[in-house]
């Protein structure tokens, strides 16, 4: 019975928790883009028949009410099953990668309930290939955009799927080898694991691999399709891209797909490579012996996290101007991707001369406490070589200045 | 059942009936007053001129060739990653089985993969896959 009844209270807990962030997001990035650009925001609704207005709180449910009760119409010209099908892979996959995600450690055993061991924060703790389960449900969403483009039989949609598959595909190449440091330094797949490894030594990967994180950040914000990225909707040339024959539900569940896409990165940002729940002196290690009090801080501290980075993708969102098309698929192909293979090198080395049986030993010998030091100082060496060679070459999306190389009439668009 | 895999199916189940429950209400709930004008395509108010089934840009398809490449050869490197730092991992296999030499080795035959890799995109690269205008 608790084989089945654990991980559906879970699933539960984790399915409302993710649509309500989902819904205050939107809210919160509205707030913050209104103070970015010195104005209110959406600060009126709150209470229906009172004048409490509460911050703006009751916009979400506002929002949504509204949403539902907007026509739900399907073109003449569409391809009615793809049509359809397509927000429903996008959002299904964009939920169902939360199954591998832990919001937190362990909680204590509840023997009351008869739950004799401690509770993993995760919907599937015995799952041991996390990452690449997180990695192929991302793959699907790219299927979503696909599909609805393709499905809308409409220029604009199709234009916007085209764009957006070629985007999404060639930031997947970046974001594996971001994360294959992360997975050489563990030895695992599993998100616990990681979490656990940079409890145990106490130097998280930021620390240690920045290249990598770098890489898997901008690859990240390229996959949630987050501003400077965000060329598959593109409002400005192509009316929304891939959604553009879309409206009601259909609609609001594409971009309530968009949303939790930008929580995931969030949270595999803050996992991967700051710690997850750990923070020195906060949270003990992998070890420490969990307790309620213990377990709650440490999923304030991951959520602290996780709040701090989306915050961070909302302030990027007003910051940096877009690339051009050019210059998107250039960054991942041409930088990107080189400087992740430099990366995944340097690391390998890196990680095999600390292994114990290479020159671990030898390393403890002789630097003692300051190994942590030594073995983390290469990789920022790295990350100044990479911002070195990547200010000397110059690419193509540092300049945006019209381009003089490209003569239109000779490309091969004009027919 | 799999117990690993039991909690991952009954996710992916819900996660599916989520949207679809989401666009039933919304279905059920909103009208339903369809015309002719908002049947049509959308294109900026203009009457469609042909349908969007057209010839695009065959560098689209080159991306999604050179993108399963590399796919597939990153995807190669996952179990080594994780076998290099298992305790289960390289380390038994070169215990169990002597003579198959050292840890240097299997970090050599990475090199060499990686290398290989990048030796493909430096060709691509100068082939013009990668050129975008």
């Amino acid at each position: 019975m608790s084989l089945l009844l654990v991980p559906l209270v879970k699933i539960a807990i984790i399915l409302f928790g993710v649509m309500t962030a989902a819904a205050y997001f939107v809210l919160l990035e509205r707030r913050v883009a209104a103070w970015v650009q010195d104005r209110r925001g959406p600060n009126r609704v709150g209470i229906p028949g009172t004048n409490i207005r509460l911050f703006g709180l009751g916009q979400p449910l506002a929002d949504g009410l509204k949403m539902i009760l907007k026509e739900e119409y399907t073109p003449a010209h569409v391809d009615r099953g793809l049509y359809l099908l397509a927000p429903l892979v996008m959002m299904s996959a964009a939920l169902a990668v939360f199954a591998v995600i832990p919001c937190g450690s362990t909680l204590p055993p509840i023997p009351a309930l008869g739950l004799q061991e401690p509770i993993a924060m995760l919907v599937a703790p015995s799952f041991d290939v996390g990452m690449i389960y997180v990695f192929a449900l991302s793959s699907i969403a790219v299927y979503g955009v696909i599909l609805g483009g393709w499905a809308s039989n409409s220029k604009y949609s199709f234009l916007g799927g085209l764009r957006s598959s070629a985007q999404l595909i060639a930031y997947e190449l970046p974001l594996g080898l971001g994360l294959l440091g992360v997975v050489l330094a563990t030895g695992s797949l599993r998100l616990d694991a990681i979490v656990a490894e940079q409890a145990n030594t106490g130097v998280w990967f930021a620390l240690s691999q920045p290249l990598g994180m770098l890489i898997f950040m901008i690859s990240a914000f390229a996959e949630a399709a987050r501003l400077p990225f965000d060329l598959p909707e593109c409002e400005q040339e192509l009316v929304g891209g891939y959604h553009t024959e879309y409206a009601g539900m259909k609609l609001v569940v594409f971009l309530t797909a968009e949303f939790i896409h930008m929580i995931t990165a969030s949270f595999l940002i803050s996992i991967l490579f700051l710690g997850g729940w750990h923070f020195w002196g906060l949270t003990g290690n992998a070890e420490t012996p969990i307790t309620w009090t213990l377990a709650a801080i440490r999923v304030g501290v991951l959520f602290a996290k996780v709040f701090a980075v989306i915050f961070f993708f909302m302030m990027v969102r007003w910051s940096w101007p877009r690339f051009r098309y050019d210059q998107l698929l250039a960054l991942a192909w041409k930088v990107l991707l080189p400087l992740g293979l430099l990366n995944l090198v340097v690391l390998a080395i890196l990680i095999e001369v600390q292994h114990p049986q290479v020159a671990g030993g030898w390393l403890d010998e002789r630097f003692g406490a300051g190994r942590a030091v030594v073995s983390w100082l290469p990789g920022w060496l790295l990350l100044v070589l990479a911002f070195m060679l990547v200010a000397w070459l110059r690419p193509i999306m540092t300049d945006n200045r019209p381009r003089t190389d490209v003569d239109l009439l000779d490309s091969p668009l004009q027919e | 059942m799999d117990s690993a895999g039991l909690p991952i199916f009954l996710f992916a189940l819900i996660a599916l009936a989520v949207p679809v429950g989401m666009i039933g209400l919304g279905a059920l709930i909103g009208p339903h007053r369809a015309t002719a004008v908002k049947r049509m395509p959308y294109e900026s108010g203009m009457d469609p001129i042909h349908d969007a089934r057209r010839r695009f840009d065959v560098r689209f398809h080159l991306m999604a060739i050179a993108f399963l490449v590399f796919d597939v050869e990153l995807l190669f490197l996952y179990p080594w990653a994780v076998a290099s730092r298992h305790p289960e991992g390289i380390d038994r296999i070169l215990q169990v089985s002597q003579g198959l030499g050292e840890r240097g080795w299997v970090l050599g035959g990475v090199l060499v993969f990686l290398a290989l890799v990048a030796a493909g995109l430096v060709y691509e690269w100068r082939r013009g896959v990668l050129r975008w205008r």
